[in-house]
């Protein structure tokens, strides 16, 4: 079955080769200096699509230039176009006496340095280029016998504006998350980080979305060879399209096949900004109102941006809740399973006496009991998320009658089974971003416990705590800084120190420059006797 | 060619040769045959321990980033050398397969009396393979984690028994004759101080290895530090009940009870012994399996995790056959059997080393 | 690379396979096809040497759930069980009764949370080695298991709903804990049982349980169990008791008083504090002994009409450490006569000279009867309470 397996993974490794290999063979074609042919090329590239549009018109003092802007409608600024790119060229270049329409190329310079009143036009003499460049939703203007066209960014569409971050939230700090623009996303980061250092580099993958994606990082504070192996890694990728983050996400994972997340993500430019600020990279999608952050470390799951805006103490205890919340939502059920089909001996007494009297006349043994509720809960969560936000409340309705009363009165379900279904998906939801995965390792350890009981469960936590060891986010060890340890790190572990004690960067992530602030910047009470003399 | 190409820190070798220590010490108290005097039988195993650590870690200073392996080969030749890293493997796979004879015993024992011992068995074999697998780095990083929880928890486990100690249960001191109790010292130091022996396999992978052998030391003084506690809190719980009872520690985690909720702490013991236990199997089996791949010169030794562990299974299932004869030998025979290979092969290789001068290149060629 | 991620795949897909096919669940059983057995009885019949084992268990369907049903309490009857039941069943050995309860009971029993061990006066003076060495081998056992020793029966006193807990052998050790922590009797637990049994020259002791009965509403009689003095054991059986104030002095002997009361004629105090050490001084094959007490208390009653002077308090004093030394006294007569060392003074004497101890520890039956006791009580009086003259004066 292995071997199977491995011919599978050959085969399918070889087809890709292949298909690259066929995609990358074309050279470029230069533009000619026919503006028909080149728009006969245009129209055969771009198609019959009712959204490309082609206008002729004819441009130079005594209109004798043939010439055409190509765009597609939609994707372009039509204020823009009409009022900064037709209106110029054919009401201003009229005006102009001096006749520097001989030479056809000189013309083109001269449209691009003295008529078009738009920021960024670059001169581009590639076909594809040109194609690709107006499917970004560039404007392009070819001119007869010139062997250059113009692209300008005229960009304009439709986007969804600016809104509050819905998952991550925040009762204090900034609101703002990303949206699905690229360029709205980098200028929200470079309006937190103004340091000329922060560098946006852009590449572009995907054989037909041709999606643009942008590195996010800051020169000199990012360890090098990450940035190396960041874009080795976007460069391997060779996909039909990306539609989200979350392909990049698993195109470039060290660990492919683990349930462990090993790329951050964060919805916010302030979080997203104070981790490019520790040294980490960030990965932006166009269309995808998320951030990608690498490395990623496990303790990430349970930081928010909150802890770092809130009270120091607040903030460390909120840190041990979702510890606590985490433990209790992966394995509250399974030690409920094991207590009570495997180790009865160790619940106290009284305890114990309660518990028999409500698991008196279940029919179902507790294991199975356990599992069923977690998927009944798993059900009810999906069905919430999914459903229309009308419907969500009938629902919850159902849910809690089923799950919270029938069942127990009917005497299908115990009491206590309840209780403890309901403290986990609670919990579960405390460190939203691990709900996911505590949800697998839920069920992993429910079955495990029904098996073997406690013993099943250490056994099982010992190997996820070795896998988790073993795991690399980017080449940085996945537990840092607990594990190797690095006791500066644990600053912002399992307390959260104050800022001022935070004087370096985690150094897990081997930043380039180590220091995040100058030392010892604890708040002091004014000297009064000595500070009073100065004055005087 | 590297078989192994982690680092690990010292702070981590320190934590690995802790939770070594603790291992199935965990469950089987060390100095026992010394009565209520245990704990200073413990305390006394301890110094004979840090001799012998004393010795290993002179013998891998010498030899800097090399295991017993390379070093036998380098002192005594080709063929000699092997031979005698052999008998070391033998002696670390045996260890191997009597660190989990204790442990499937305790559970089959005290836990799960109907589970087959072989389950338990392959489960703890699986997660010692799975981790041995990943390279030394991945233990030593599983070991920073354990072994401060399991301290922690033994703490725990001695403040809460506090109110049922009787300190007279520790008088007289130095009751035993002093026959015995040296006895019982030199048993508490070849189980389980002297059993660090192992670590000349992971020696050679620490990133600082002139600081190896006080990070060798200091794990074992801090482990030898609790479990002298432990004995001595064990005695002083239980009594002359100590003496006769097969795992101390677990009967007095059954006598905590406070305020009739905070009681039956039995299954922390339980976990501990998962944890150390998997630390200190796993260690055996690292060395078990890199060393004969260092003899045999194998590219790789993970691929002879599988037959190894199969081996130790099956070691484990037939070398001993009752509680009984584990601890009679473990009382009686062993503290003798493991004279040659704790402190002879280190000792002699140093001497022979030292008397043929090598490493002639300098302790700076690794 | 393909090949580590196919080993993963399949050590993972082992993993799984294994745990699921070769795990089975042998040692799981679910709550409700085991009995919890609260207390556990052991009689011997003098005749016939068949031992017979009383199951005291929980019956969980009779327990009520705090929101559940309501009005569980109208047929609270009197001298009913509800929450428990009684099973016997006997056999030759402990180990043989246990195994024929398996006839007639419909689930199996689940020692863990077992409160008590009791023992029927009879079975107790022939010898309690089998039932002792059955519970120390068995891992189901617990150490701090109760030991009570019935008047009469084991039975008797585990039928008879005592105390104000639904279960009643958790009310029974509700109750011996409770006279424990007032200093009246001494709890003895398994573990503390079996340690002086160990120990060869101290005598085990346990709480003596009888039954009474109190006449109850409608002129029908209850009954109800009350504890009444200490056992003393050599070696395994049971030799006599001890009643009240002997069993008073044996816990000021031993260092068990933590609070309770000394009542003197004139005045009950309440005990504060007390600390007690027993002094062994070896004297050419003389033992002497000496059990320093010191003591701390508080003014209750007073029954004399005078406002409070130091003088007086300072009688009170007197009479309290006299009083102290008088029950002591007692104890050790009692201990002598029945020639069983309760107080541990041989392992006293084994801590301050061990090497004598080896010559001493055979003969130490006919020694013990003739060690000179002496008690040396200090007390004090802290607080006389909220009044400082007396109500009502002569």
């Amino acid at each position: 079955m292995l071997g199977l397996l491995l011919k599978k993974l050959h085969f399918q490794r070889k087809n890709q080769n292949s298909k690259k290999a066929s995609v990358q063979h074309s050279s470029p074609i230069c533009l000619s200096k026919n503006l028909d042919e080149n728009l006969q090329l245009l129209k055969e590239a771009l198609g019959q699509s009712s959204d490309v549009i082609i206008r002729d018109m004819k441009i130079s003092s005594n209109s004798n230039v043939d010439a055409a802007i190509i765009y597609i409608d939609g994707l372009v600024d039509r204020n823009l176009v009409n009022h900064d790119i037709l209106q110029p060229l054919m009401l201003n270049l009229q005006l102009i006496k001096e006749n520097v329409s001989q030479n056809h190329s000189s013309l083109i310079d001269f449209i691009k340095s003295s008529v078009l009143t738009v920021g960024q036009i670059i001169v581009a003499d590639d076909i594809d280029r040109v194609i690709s460049d107006v499917l970004a939703g560039h404007t392009a203007i070819l001119v007869e016998g010139v062997t250059q066209a113009l692209l300008i960014d005229a960009k304009g569409w439709k986007s969804r504006s600016l809104e509050e971050a819905k998952n991550e939230l925040a009762i204090r700090g900034p609101r703002i998350g990303f949206n699905e623009t690229l360029r709205t996303n980098t200028a929200l980061l470079r309006r937190i980080i103004r340091d000329p250092r922060l560098t946006i580099e852009s590449l572009q993958i995907g054989e037909r979305s041709k999606t643009e994606i942008a590195i996010v990082y800051i020169k000199g504070i990012i360890k090098d060879s990450l940035i190396d192996e960041i874009e080795q890694r976007l460069k391997r990728i060779s996909a039909d399209a990306i539609l989200d983050v979350g392909y990049i996400e698993q195109y470039i994972e060290d660990n492919p096949l683990s349930v462990f997340s090993t790329i951050g993500n964060s919805e916010r430019p302030d979080v997203t900004a104070a981790r490019v600020l520790e040294g980490r990279a960030a990965i932006l999608v166009d269309g995808s109102p998320f951030a990608l952050t690498v490395p990623m470390l496990f303790i990430e799951g349970f930081q928010s941006p909150e802890d770092y805006y809130a009270r120091p103490h607040y903030a460390s205890f909120l840190r041990w809740i979702r510890f606590l919340a985490f433990a209790l939502s992966v394995y509250l059920p399974a030690i409920y399973v094991a207590l009570m089909s495997f180790h009865q001996e160790l619940l106290p007494s009284p305890l114990l006496i309660t518990v028999a009297a409500a698991k008196e006349g279940i029919p179902l043994p507790v294991g199975i009991e356990a599992i069923f509720m977690i998927i009944l809960f798993e059900i009810l969560r999906e069905a919430g998320l999914r459903m229309p936000r009308t419907l969500g409340q009938a629902v919850s309705i159902v849910g809690a009658l089923v799950i919270g009363q029938s069942a127990v009165s009917a005497g299908l379900v115990g009491a206590p089974m309840v209780v403890v279904l309901a403290t986990t998906a609670i919990a579960s939801f405390v460190a939203p971003s691990q709900a996911d995965l505590g949800a697998l390792l839920r069920i992993l350890v429910v079955i495990v416990a029904g098996f073997l009981g406690l013993f099943g469960v250490v056994i099982i936590s010992v190997e996820i705590l070795s896998y988790l060891a073993s795991l690399r986010s980017l080449g940085v060890p996945y537990l840092s800084p607990v594990t190797p340890l690095d006791i500066r790190s644990l600053k912002d572990t399992f307390i959260r120190a104050p800022l001022w004690a935070m004087d370096s960067r985690p150094a897990s992530l081997d930043p380039n420059d180590t220091r995040r602030q100058s030392p010892d910047q604890m708040p002091q009470a004014p000297k009064t006797k000595s500070g009073k003399r100065e004055r005087q | 060619m590297l078989l192994e190409k982690g680092k690990i820190s010292n702070f981590q070798l320190s934590a690995l040769i802790i939770g070594f220590v603790f291992g199935s010490s965990v469950i089987i108290s060390p100095g026992g045959g010394a009565g209520h005097d245990a704990w200073i039988a413990v305390a006394l195993g301890l110094m004979e321990g840090l001799l012998i650590a004393w010795i290993f870690t002179a013998l891998s200073k010498q030899f800097k980033g090399k295991t017993i392996i390379e070093i036998s080969s380098l002192v005594y030749g080709k063929i000699p050398g092997k031979c005698i890293s052999v008998l070391f493997i033998w002696y670390l796979f045996h260890l191997g397969a009597m660190v989990l004879n204790n442990y499937v015993r305790f559970f089959k024992l005290e836990v799960y009396p109907a589970t087959p011992k072989i389950v338990i068995l392959l489960l703890i074999m699986l997660i010692c393979a799975s981790t041995v697998g990943r390279g030394i780095e991945v233990l030593a990083r599983c070991s920073v984690i354990l072994v401060p929880l399991t301290v922690l928890i033994a703490f725990t486990d001695i403040l809460l028994v506090i109110p049922h100690m009787d300190l007279n249960n520790l008088k007289p001191v130095l009751d035993v004759p002093i026959g015995i109790l040296l006895w019982a010292a030199h048993g508490a130091a070849s189980f389980p101080f002297a059993e660090t022996i192992a670590f000349l396999m992971v020696l050679a992978f620490v990133d600082k290895p002139e600081k190896g052998p006080s990070a060798v030391s200091g794990g074992l003084l801090i482990a030898g530090f609790i479990l002298i506690i432990v004995a001595a809190r064990n005695t002083a719980v239980l009594g002359q009940m100590d003496e006769i009872v097969n795992y101390p520690s677990f009967l007095n985690a059954q006598v905590i009870d406070i305020g009739d909720m905070l009681t039956r702490f039995e299954v922390v013991v339980a976990i501990n012994l998962i944890a150390m236990g998997f630390i200190k199997v796993a260690v055996l089996f690292y060395g078990t399996v890199l060393g004969l791949a260092q003899v045999f010169n194998l590219r790789s030794y993970r691929t002879i995790i599988l037959p190894v562990g199969i081996l130790m299974a099956i070691l484990t299932c037939t070398n001993v056959g009752s509680t009984l004869e584990m601890f009679d030998f473990a009382k009686n025979a062993y503290p003798i059997y493991a004279v040659p290979f704790q402190i002879g092969i280190p000792l002699v290789t140093l001497i022979v080393a030292k008397l043929r001068k090598l490493p002639q290149t300098g302790g700076d060629k690794v | 690379m393909k090949r580590r991620l196919c080993s993963k795949i399949s050590a993972v897909i082992l993993l799984i396979i294994l745990s699921v096919l070769l795990s089975g669940c042998w040692d799981s059983i679910e709550m409700n096809k085991l009995s919890i057995v609260s207390g556990l009885g052991w009689d011997i019949n003098p005749d016939t040497g068949e031992v017979t084992l009383t199951y005291q268990s929980i019956i969980p369907s009779q327990i009520k759930s705090p929101s559940g049903t309501s009005g569980g309490g109208e047929q609270k009857g009197i001298g009913t069980l509800q929450t428990i039941q009684l099973d016997h069943s006997t056999g030759s050995s402990p180990y043989d009764a246990l195994n024929r309860y398996t006839q007639h009971g419909s689930r199996i029993p689940f020692y863990q949370h077992t409160q008590i061990y009791a023992f029927g006066k009879d079975g107790a003076e022939k010898g309690i080695y089998g039932f002792l060495d059955t519970i120390a081998r068995n891992p189901v056992s617990r150490p701090n298991v109760l030991m009570v020793v019935s008047e009469k029966k084991a039975s008797d006193i585990l039928e008879i709903q005592s105390g104000m807990e639904s279960i009643q052998a958790f009310g029974m050790a509700a109750e011996i804990k409770l006279s424990a922590e007032y200093s009246k009797y001494p709890a003895v637990t398994n573990l503390e049982f079996s340690n002086r049994l160990m120990s060869k020259t101290t005598a085990p002791i346990a709480t003596m349980v009888g039954t009474f009965e109190e006449n109850g509403a409608e002129g029908k009689k209850i009954q109800k169990i009350r504890i009444t003095g200490t056992a003393v054991f050599k070696e395994d059986k049971m030799i006599g008791e001890l009643n009240e104030r002997e069993s008073s002095g044996l816990l000021w002997t031993i260092d068990k008083i933590k609070k309770g009361f000394v009542i003197l004629p004139e005045a009950s105090l309440e005990i504060v504090k007390a600390k007690s050490k027993i002094v062994p001084e070896l004297q050419n094959d003389k033992i002497k002994i000496t059990v320093q007490i010191d003591e701390e208390s508080n003014l209750l009653e007073y029954k004399g009409h005078q406002n409070m002077t130091t003088d007086i308090l300072q009688g009170l004093e007197k009479d309290q450490a006299k009083e102290i030394e008088s029950q002591v006294m007692t104890a050790v007569e009692k201990s002598f006569s029945l020639n069983a060392d309760v107080f541990g003074f041989g392992e006293a004497v084994h801590r301050k000279y061990k090497k004598e101890w080896k010559d001493l520890k055979p003969r130490w039956n006919e020694i013990y009867p003739r060690i000179e006791v002496a008690v040396k009580v200090k007390t004090h009086l802290n607080e006389i309470g909220d009044v400082n003259k007396a109500l009502m004066k002569h």
